[in-house]
């Protein structure tokens, strides 16, 4: 806390207890899976098997025309049926790839693997490109990009806080594949090109912190650390981590302060990918909340479909007849109007919670949301210039640095929707900025 | 299974405004209680009692116009009444009153502040001013002589400020002045008559220190006035030269005068922390408070008014959206001005102690409390604070 600032985070009860007990579950669809095709809003893409083929896991099915270009591939083996629009996570209908399971479930390498010791800068983010790997925490910002200018980076940040409430899918995957994990950490060392790493872990994760430590100390490897850092929210933040970890700020990208920050389950992919050239297939999503019956982890092959999952897990809670089905935790994630949703790269995990919404009052000025917001915005200016509908007020409050970390309406004792106000005020400054 | 539509976050915490409001509640109660029991002991049932009765008198005006407005606004009356806080501005309002106060002032300035202070600018977390000092304001402007002869003689603060002007200069000087509140323990305890909720300094720094700790009043607000004023007092001390007393010296003793005597602590935690009325960014929240500090002074030291406290607070008001405005952008953009505010308000606030110590130091006790002070010298020093006041 200091003098003119307020704390910018707050420690918000976690629910991990309810999945980091026991033992992820391993599932499997029983017929199809429905891949999406998507990365970013604009997603045009260049399907590279024809209908009827017969595909196995690591198959290259697609490769998408955004901004950044991502390969995808197949987490399955089986017929390929087409592709159809299905709801999806980014609340519109997305394009997915339709693939009908078969019984052997065949696996073929998906690209020859990369001696990492001994490969040059580029070509390690040329095979990182080609791996089609993205960020694994949340936003799915392809990891390639990060790497392809390192001169001014110094520090290499792991985030695996796992800041959002319920979500233990991080924790359970580094435990079950610690040693990947370092090796994973290795890698992106070499190819940020630095010699400090530090892993961030929660401090009420003592064991993980521990386990991590007793690895490095068996492989021996310089130059990475393993930080705790405070229970709090949004500790997982790039930014608030960054502070957390390395006492610096940066204006809008954490490489202008010299630092790479990428998260654990990513460096678990970069491994496979370097090693065994394996591209993503399964992944560990956690499945907890209230509104579920048995919550637990899974190890699902993306493009599961959330309902099926659900289903083999027991199922929801009885004697209700809505439920808040989020994509992601509680404060980050988007509420779904579907369980029809497939399990996508990105995704970490799947929240249900009973439809319980407080009574919203009049804002008394407390002031809570800005003391703890992370970036250092006013979220109540911001909103009160929402309802002025001013946009050069919004625009010079800041409002577009807004992460949507969801921490204002947490606080807000009046029960104000307040990030959905500085949205608001997004949305007004970006239609603003087309139309000139 | 349907599943709803929210907006993200999905998750809130149970922290609630009601709640913020009860806590608030309880500890202005817990010093109004504290103070009443002092007037039962102190004067008797009858003197107690009428505390009870202005306080009854202010919440039942309070009920009532909140409930006329909600019928006119045709609001649920009940549901606009809970949410609406009402009581919070009655109890302060009750508790900067002096006891000797007429019920009937008391309803006039109740009207006015939950009418004028509150309900015209839109009800709760609308309103410029802090409706309970709105109140107050009205009661030192149209009331002053409204009093009954429950207790008769003029408050020490009102003293102070009259026969010293708020300078007592010599060692005689200062102890004829605590001679009348029952020396420093019953300055700080409160053991005096003055307004019903104000003088029960300790307890109410403890109740303060119970809300900051409960997250309920922003703890930079109380901290930088109080400071504020108790530096302020020490340039006074210092630049005009007052004697130390029994060994103290002047820039201990005096700043702990301003800030003992009078509604400042009062108004530092239960007033000017009021949420509504007061900047929401924390830098700006400490220029408030400087600011205030220093306008309580000079209204101290050079105003006409026995106390300043209560119109630092709605002068300080006014400049809440001015304020607001000037620390827009994003915080850790603008920590450069921010520090220059607030180094603005401290250089105004040492100008106002400059200022301050062109006052002429009372060094003679005056003349209508020299026969007090005979007796206590004659008297035994070991006479309890309680027993002076009998005497």
């Amino acid at each position: 806390m200091s003098l003119l600032l307020g704390p910018m985070v707050q420690h918000i009860p976690g629910r991990k207890d309810l999945t980091d007990h026991s033992d992820a579950k391993t599932l499997m669809p029983k017929k199809t899976v429905y891949i999406p095709v998507f990365a970013g809003p604009v997603t045009q893409a260049e399907i590279l098997v024809n209908e009827g083929d017969h595909v196995k896991v690591g198959t290259k099915l697609a490769n998408t025309k955004s901004a950044f270009p991502v390969p995808i591939y197949s987490s399955v083996s089986g017929i390929y049926k087409g592709t159809v629009k299905r709801p999806h996570n980014s609340l519109k209908p997305q394009l997915h790839m339709v693939i009908d399971l078969d019984e052997i479930q065949e696996s073929q390498q998906a690209f020859p693997p990369l001696d990492w010791h001994s490969a040059s800068h580029e070509e390690m983010v040329e095979f990182t490109k080609n791996t089609g790997i993205i960020g694994q925490g949340g936003a799915g910002f392809p990891t390639y990009v990060k790497y392809q200018n390192v001169e001014k980076i110094d520090t290499l940040v792991i985030n695996a806080v796992e800041c959002e409430p319920y979500i233990t899918a991080d924790y359970k995957c580094i435990m079950d594949s610690v040693e990947t994990f370092i090796h994973g950490v290795r890698i992106l060392q070499k190819m940020a090109e630095v010699q400090t790493v530090k892993i961030g872990v929660k401090v009420s994760h003592p064991d993980l912190i521990d386990y991590i430590k007793q690895e490095i100390t068996r492989e021996n490897a310089a130059g990475i650390e393993v930080v705790g850092v405070p229970d709090v929210y949004p500790m997982g933040a790039e930014r608030t981590l960054i502070r957390t970890l390395t006492k610096r700020e940066y204006d809008r990208l954490p490489g202008e302060c010299g630092v790479i920050v990428n998260n654990a389950e990513t460096a678990i992919l970069i491994a496979r990918a370097f090693e065994k050239g394996e591209a993503l297939s399964k992944k560990y999503v956690t499945f907890s909340g209230e509104g579920l019956k048995y919550p637990v982890n899974v190890t699902v092959p993306v493009g599961m479909v959330v309902s099926e999952i659900i289903e083999q897990l027991g199922g929801y809670i009885e004697k209700v007849e809505t439920l808040k089905l989020i994509a992601g935790g509680p404060m980050m994630g988007k509420a779904m109007v579907s369980d029809q949703i497939s399990i996508d790269r990105a995704m970490n995990a799947i929240t249900v919670l009973k439809n319980e919404n407080y009574e919203e009052m009049t804002c008394m000025r407390c002031g809570r949301c800005t003391a703890h917001c992370p970036m250092g915005l006013q979220p109540v200016r911001i909103s009160n210039a929402v309802k002025a509908n001013d946009a050069v007020e919004m625009e010079k409050r800041g409002a577009m640095l807004c992460i949507e970390c969801g921490l204002c309406t947490y606080v807000c004792p009046s029960h104000i929707q307040v990030t959905e106000n500085v949205r608001k005020a997004k949305r007004t400054l970006q239609m603003k900025a087309k139309r000139k | 299974m349907k599943f709803a539509f929210h907006v993200s976050p999905n998750l809130q915490s149970p922290n609630s405004t009601q709640k913020i409001m009860r806590e608030l509640t309880i500890g202005l109660l817990v010093v109004f209680a504290a103070s009443d029991i002092y007037y039962f002991v102190q004067y008797g049932a009858g003197v107690g009692l009428q505390a009870l009765l202005l306080l009854a008198c202010s919440l039942i005006t309070t009920f009532v116009c909140e409930a006329i407005f909600a019928k006119v606004k045709k609001k649920d009356i009940k549901s606009f009444l809970s949410h609406s806080f009402g009581w919070v501005t009655s109890i302060i309002l009750v508790m900067m009153c002096p006891i000797t106060i007429t019920p009937y002032a008391v309803i006039i300035a109740t009207v006015f502040a939950i009418v004028f202070g509150r309900l015209v600018f839109g009800g709760f977390g609308y309103n410029i001013y802090n409706p309970a000092a709105v109140g107050r304001a009205v009661i030192f402007a149209s009331f002053s002589g409204a009093t009954t002869r429950i207790i008769s003689g003029a408050t020490p603060t009102a003293q102070l400020s009259s026969l010293f002007n708020w300078l007592p200069g010599t060692e005689a000087a200062l102890d004829a002045y605590l001679n009348t509140v029952g020396g420093w323990g019953g300055l700080a305890m409160g053991f005096y008559p003055g307004a019903i909720g104000e003088t029960m300094s300790v307890l109410i720094l403890l109740v303060g220190a119970y809300l900051i700790w409960r997250n309920v009043i922003d703890w930079r607000v109380p901290v930088f006035y109080l400071g504020t004023i108790f530096v302020m007092g020490m340039v006074i001390a210092a630049l005009t030269g007052i004697e130390a007393w029994h060994g103290i010296p002047a820039i201990l003793w005096y700043p702990l005068l301003q800030v003992l005597t009078g509604g400042v602590i009062f108004g530092a935690v239960f007033m000017l922390t009021d949420p509504v009325t007061m900047p929401t960014v924390p830098s700006g929240r400490i220029f408030y408070a400087i600011c205030a500090a220093a306008i309580t002074v000079l209204i101290r030291v050079k105003g006409n008014l026995p106390e300043g406290c209560m119109y630092s607070i709605l002068i300080m008001n006014t400049f809440t959206p001015m304020i607001e405005l000037a620390l827009d952008a994003p915080q850790l953009k603008q920590m450069k001005k921010a520090w220059t505010m607030i180094a603005c308000a401290a250089v105004f606030a040492l100008c106002v102690a400059f200022y301050g110590s062109t006052n002429k130091p009372q060094r003679a006790v005056p003349e209508e409390l020299k026969s007090a002070y005979v007796m206590e010298t004659a008297a035994d020093h070991t006479v309890s604070a309680l027993d002076k006041e009998a005497l």
